[in-house]
């Protein structure tokens, strides 16, 4: 597999970039930060997951057959010139064969993770998973999301992978998005009028499809404030202890009013049950309000597990992911509680 | 249409010609004819392709060459000084650590970089550290053997 | 005190230091001058007609040299058991899976290539597929080739003995059945073919390959070139276990290519077409029925097994026989019946992966035995012992084991892990999620015959020293692959010849220096190590004889020992050989002045008395085995064993499988290098866990594999690999150079029954379908408390 033929630009600043998405997105153009899913994405498979199908081929008139490339006669020159497969051809080829590429390696200001003046946190959209995973700030004040750069691929694929990338890409498995929902992470998109933000949890649409405007750019993400008597975490399901994409994913984030008080608020998402990572909204009639004893926690876990909208795929079936939605939720209940009374 | 970066691989720093599609990998192996980088899979799956960026261990297959413009690359060729094997490399010779020795350049690069920011891992933290690089020859008990060895050596 | 010098050491390999510097050269990191770059065109479809092939736009693209199809290739069936040929170069009548070979091209580049492979047009009329293994032989069915009736590649059926009397003398009987997945060898290094041609007709390919030799003879054949013209070479190889054992499209292709076009061709996999290749691990469906007396004793074992292997035999054949052969040991087993069926499917080709086609039925046969001491309430390392062999035994399937450390390799694991305080007996289950388990296997050293049948040598070694006298060359047609022959080779020149490992150099891998049948079967150490054993013997010889007529002694008197030749026998005047040695270097500053002879001087010597001194050596196993069908394989000049115990930790919850460390004792008769062997089961290890708890290829219903890569082919990282403990047996095998015989491939025979035995230990529930993923587990321990309530 090699990569299409692309041009590659390096803005300065982010206007620039917004400029360039504007200006060329009737070549195809995208966006490329640490590389590592982008770069996968684009390059052409040996075996195409579509074979043309010809009805009443004119060398075979009983008809369908199956060919490697398309029999159309004035295929033959467009075919040659844009060096790509059949099955990008079939996609949208401005997203499988872009002309362009923007590379945002030079873009320094949306690099680093802030405390705010307000307690909360900036992290920079181009800020790579080891530093988050490294970074004691975070480990401390928003738990999940370091824990969910301690489980990203392997620490090569951290070293590269950018949080914004992770959550740009919008899979409904990934590992910084699914603790960015449950931390009520908010995301800044910039654009060529500004910026906007919106709510984590709101971004994704479809699998890898997002709100995002083809010429805006996600600059950053804001974390709150952490809340006193809060606590946090993440707990991937894979098969193997690295290198995997999450079987079941589950970010637990709950503030008690007091150590021995009832629950202020709690978010659950999950990852990999849904088209899109998911707020399991239910959990917090279950647990808001109310002493978070062992019976509310479990009927808290039960919601989230009726919340989650699993397929059957290679890596599992629905059957058993609704079980360990559940499951997990319940175990990450019990930790996060524990931490949100101090007890690390 | 090539673009000209400038690019320092083991110390030696120079201009090259690139196809914006080309990467860091391409570029080193058969630009440049330092073979010793391997690819083994070509989209960051196996870890063969490890080098240094800026001294952090990077994918070279997934890097474009362009995207190292200015950058100071380390490959397994620039370890040894004066024909002799580092600390770490004699650590990988002495203790077993080489069979076939494909994944062998990739792992010494992810090590490199790990001694220098821990010269003192457990072995929980070395195998958490080349989780990424895969070998198929040697069950990685002796390359982590082998990190535990040069790590014990740090002045 | 050891009475080797250099044997039985840890002596680094002799590649380790290019290998850790980035100079080992690996196929792909070689060029040569007006390179051309090689790309294939693989099936879409995994089973169609070939109506139409159209090249004309893939040859008018810029920068394409050649395109080449089966019009080009010619269609000479090759493969690899000569009763097998049932592959063409390309497709020329039909496509058989996803990933068959239909076309390839030479282009200035590899971009070119691929442009040029997409240009290339072939019209199919789809046939019906059949993808289930188990319902290959059905009537009906799809069928992928003529001569496969009912898609039957081969079958087999013995018995040994007689079951019925084995039946009516047990006390128990159980059956017990285990099914796997088609699972890839996943070596680091992916297929990779540099061919060339020159003026007089010579074709060279330089491969990553485990057998030049092999490859040699299919490339000729297939070609139509005589074998003499053809050479091939192996650079260092990433790996193989397997796959890599035989000739491949990719190597014919390139070669053809290269013909055609005059230049030098290279063709390197894609990792996706690594997977599409496969020529790995077949899939199985066993079932067994097993007997024994009340005290545990084996009374009868019958067996049946369906291998699905893919569209082509490839080593298919081998596979079969292997199933059902090595089962005969490493117990006492009287009475055995296996009916074996090897069928064909439209999907990738399986072929020979570490240990053949015994590693899942051993699986199955070791689990069984649990099952049984179980159901005895004996300890199973106990019921093991009660029924393993000794050296001298023969299997009732006409296996000789010459030597045999079943009994102590039990011992050692048994007595290293606290196997006692940690079982629970009886089929009580902790509720802690710990378990521990045990296993045994064995395994050829080496097969008893070649693929073609003929009493060729099965190896020969040339050992030139230096004419200018210091060192030597050993030459082997020998594949280092990983494995580290080169150090047995080198270290077994420098222990004859009392040379350090920096004087012997070696160069092998190399189809022209000599024939050797590769690396399969585990066959180097034992084979090629006795050759070459051989041929330092008679290089030695050569010159003490030389040495001893120039000084007017008897032969035996002198000795070759750490870099100078001794008498023993009382002091020697070598004065004229020296003097003469001195007045040949005059200018030279580094001259010998010791009170010995040094090596140097007396091989120098020894060329001036008599020319090139050559010693040469050869090996072939003798007649083994019985004079049934099939009985060929399966026989082995030598077997090694293993047992191994697993320990596991399992979340009950979540079904993940945590091994927590795996203690080996294999029993390679003599360990060469120490650190190789050790090397080899750990890496055994690894391969068995992952094959055991993640390794399988996923199908569509197209037949197209879903997870070509290794991100989604999962196999275990450096997380996922616990502590490994590797104790060596050492029993001295009678037919082994100094007592060694294999570890390549029969430490792998222990490790997935191992793990299964302590999963079942940790969570009470057996699984009889690898692999053991999280969710089967979670199923299988629900059903089992379903079952209860």
């Amino acid at each position: 597999m090699i990569l299409p033929r692309f041009d590659v630009l390096v803005p300065e600043t982010v206007d620039e970039a917004c400029t360039m998405l504007a200006d060329h997105a009737d070549e195809g153009i995208r966006l490329l930060a640490g590389g590592t899913d982008l770069l996968v994405d684009l390059r052409r498979p040996i075996i195409p997951q579509h074979v043309p199908r010809c009805d009443g081929c004119p060398t075979h008139p009983e008809g369908r057959i199956l060919s490697t490339i398309e029999c159309t006669p004035s295929d033959s020159d467009s075919l040659m010139a844009s060096g790509g497969s059949l099955r990008a051809a079939l996609e949208d080829p401005r997203r499988a064969s872009p002309a362009y590429l923007i590379s945002l390696h030079k873009l320094d200001q949306l690099k680093g993770i802030e405390r705010l003046k307000d307690g909360g946190l900036r992290i920079g959209a181009l800020t790579t998973i080891s530093e988050i995973e490294r970074s004691r700030e975070v480990r401390d004040g928003w738990t999940a999301l370091a824990e969910g750069a301690d489980n990203l691929g392997s620490p090569l694929v951290r070293n590269r992978g950018t949080l914004g990338g992770n959550i740009a890409n919008a899979r409904p498995a990934a590992d910084m998005a699914v603790p960015t929902i449950a931390l009520n992470g908010r995301l800044t998109l910039h654009g060529p009028s500004g910026a906007r933000t919106i709510s984590a949890k709101d971004f994704p649409r479809g699998p890898g499809i997002s709100v995002i405007e083809p010429n805006e750019i996600l600059t950053d993400i804001n974390y709150p404030p952490p809340f006193p008597h809060s606590g946090s975490s993440y707990y991937k399901l894979a098969n193997r202890k690295a290198l995997e994409i999450s079987t079941v994913g589950v970010a637990v984030w709950l503030a008690l009013e007091e150590p021995d008080g009832p629950v202020e608020d709690v978010r659950v998402a999950l990852g990999a049950v849904g088209p899109t990572p998911i707020l399991a909204e239910s959990v917090r009639e279950t647990l808001v309000g109310k002493i978070p004893d062992e019976p509310a926690l479990v009927k808290a876990a039960g919601a989230a597990a009726g919340d989650a909208r699993p397929i059957d795929d290679h890596r599992g079936s629905a059957w058993y992911r609704v079980q360990m939605v559940e499951l997990l939720t319940l175990r990450l209940l019990k930790i996060v509680l524990r931490r949100a009374r101090g007890d690390r | 249409m090539k673009k000209i970066i400038s690019l320092t691989v083991n110390g030696v720093t120079s201009d090259l010609a690139v196809e914006p599609r080309r990467t860091l990998l391409e570029l080193l192996r058969d630009d440049l004819g330092l073979t010793g980088t391997k690819k083994g899979c070509g989209i960051g799956d196996c870890g063969a392709c490890t080098v240094l960026l800026d001294g952090v261990a990077t994918f070279s297959c997934l890097t474009l060459a362009i995207q190292a413009d200015g950058c100071s690359v380390e490959t397994v060729e620039g370890l040894a000084k004066d024909g002799k094997l580092n600390r770490l490399q004699q650590a990988f010779v002495n203790q077993g650590a080489i069979q076939c020795g494909f994944c062998t350049p990739g792992m010494l690069m992810m090590a490199t970089e790990l001694l220098r920011r821990n010269p003192q891992p457990s072995e929980l933290d070395i195998r958490r550290e080349i989780s990424g690089n895969l070998c198929r020859c040697t069950g990685y008990q002796k390359i982590v053997e082998a990190i535990q060895v040069a790590s014990e050596e740090t002045p | 005190m050891s009475k080797y010098r250099i044997l039985n050491t840890r002596a680094p390999r002799v590649d380790a230091v290019d290998k850790a510097t980035g100079k080992a050269l690996y196929t792909d990191d070689l060029k040569r001058p007006t390179m051309l770059t090689g790309a294939i065109l693989h099936s879409p479809v995994a089973h169609a007609r070939i109506l139409n092939i159209d090249t004309s736009r893939a040859e008018r693209l810029p920068g394409v040299k050649a395109v080449v199809t089966n019009r080009e290739a010619g269609t000479t069936p090759y493969g690899v058991s000569p009763a097998r040929y049932d592959e063409t170069i390309f497709c020329h009548d039909k496509v058989r899976y996803v990933g068959d070979e239909i076309a390839a091209v030479a282009a200035v580049d590899l971009d070119t290539a691929l442009e040029a492979v997409s240009l290339i047009k072939v019209d199919f009329e789809e046939l019906p597929t059949i993808l289930d293994g188990r319902a290959a032989m059905d009537e009906g069915q799809p069928q992928l080739h003529e001569i496969y009736k009912n898609n039957i590649c081969a079958e087999v059926h013995w018995h040994f003995g007689d079951i019925e009397e084995g039946r009516q003398d047990s006390f128990l009987v159980r059956t017990d059945r285990l099914t796997s997945k088609m699972q890839d060898a996943a070596f680091m290094e992916p297929q990779s073919v540099l061919a060339e041609t020159d003026s007089h007709g010579n074709l060279t390919a330089w491969s990553s390959t485990q057998a030049p030799h092999y490859v040699q003879r299919t490339l000729a054949m297939a070609l139509g070139l005589p074998l003499h013209k053809v050479r091939v070479i192996k650079p260092a190889v990433g790996g193989g276990f397997g796959p890599k054992a035989s000739c491949s499209t990719a190597e014919l292709a390139t070669c053809l290519l290269a013909l055609k076009t005059g230049q030098p061709v290279k063709l390197t996999f894609d990792r996706e077409q690594v997977f599409l290749h496969s020529r790995a691990r077949h899939q199985f469906f066993h079932t067994m029925t097993t007997g024994v007396k009340r005290d545990g004793r084996l009374t009868f074992l019958e067996h049946r097994c369906i291998l699905d292997g893919g569209a082509y035999a490839s080593f298919g054949i081998a596979a079969i026989y292997y199933t059902g052969s090595l089962l005969g040991g490493p117990y006492r087993l009287k009475n055995m019946k296996y009916d074996g069926y090897r069928v064909v499917t439209n999907k990738p080709a399986c072929g020979a992966q570490r240990g053949h086609g015994a590693v899942i039925a051993r699986a199955l046969f070791e689990v069984q035995l649990d099952r049984i001491a179980e159901e005895l309430g004996m300890d199973p390392i106990e019921l093991r012992l009660k029924n393993v062999m000794e050296a001298g035994e023969t299997t009732c399937n006409e296996l000789f084991v010459s030597s045999f450390g079943m009994r102590e390799a039990l011992q050692a694991v048994r007595d290293s892990t606290a196997w006692k305080k940690k079982r629970s007996l009886g089929g009580k289950t902790r509720s802690d999620g710990k378990g521990i388990g045990a296993a045994c296997g064995f395994f050829v050293s080496g097969a008893g015959y070649p693929i073609y049948r003929s009493r060729t040598y099965h190896c020969t070694v040339i050992t030139k020293v230096d004419e200018v006298g210091g060192g030597v060359t050993v030459s082997s047609g020998a594949a280092d692959i990983g494995q580290g022959s080169d150090t047995v080779l080198a270290m077994i020149t420098a222990e004859e010849l009392g040379l350090s490992l920096d004087d012997v150099r070696v160069v092998s891998g190399d189809s022209s220096l000599s024939v050797d049948l590769g690396a399969y079967s585990s066959r180097t150490t034992l084979m090629t190590g006795h050759a070459c054993r051989e041929a330092a013997l008679d290089a030695k010889r050569q010159i003490l004889e030389s040495i001893a007529g120039t000084l007017g002694v008897p032969p035996e008197t002198l000795d070759l020992r750490d870099g100078q030749l001794v008498s023993l026998a009382g002091e020697i005047d070598f004065s004229e050989l020296r003097k003469e040695y001195l007045q040949e270097h005059k200018g030279f500053t580094d001259l010998p002045d010791g009170p010995q002879l040094t090596f140097r001087e007396a091989s120098r010597i020894a060329f001036l008395e008599r020319g090139a001194i050559v010693g040469t050596g050869k090996y072939r196993p003798p007649p083994l085995g019985g004079s049934f069908k099939g009985a060929a394989v399966g026989t082995s000049p030598a077997f090694g064993c293993s047992a191994q115990i697993a320990e596991v930790s399992v979340d009950l919850e979540t079904g993940q499988i945590t091994v927590e460390h795996i203690t080996g004792a294999h029993d390679c008769g003599f360990a060469i290098n120490v650190t190789q062997v050790e090397g080899q089961m750990q890496g055994s290890m690894m391969m068995g866990m992952g094959e055991a708890l993640m390794e399988q290829i996923i199908y569509d219903k197209k037949g197209r594999i879903v997870n070509a890569n290794l991100a989604e082919y999962k196999i275990p990282t450096a997380l996922d690999m616990p502590h490994l403990d590797a104790i060596i047996v050492e029993s001295n095998e009678p037919h082994g150079p100094y007592g060694a015989k294999e570890v390549g491939e029969g430490a792998i025979m222990p490790v997935i029954p191992s793990i299964l035995n302590a999963i079942y230990d940790a969570t009470g529930v057996r699984i009889d379908e690898l692999p053991v993923t999280p969710e089967r587990l979670v199923e299988a321990m629900q059903a089992k408390r379903d079952k209860r309530s």
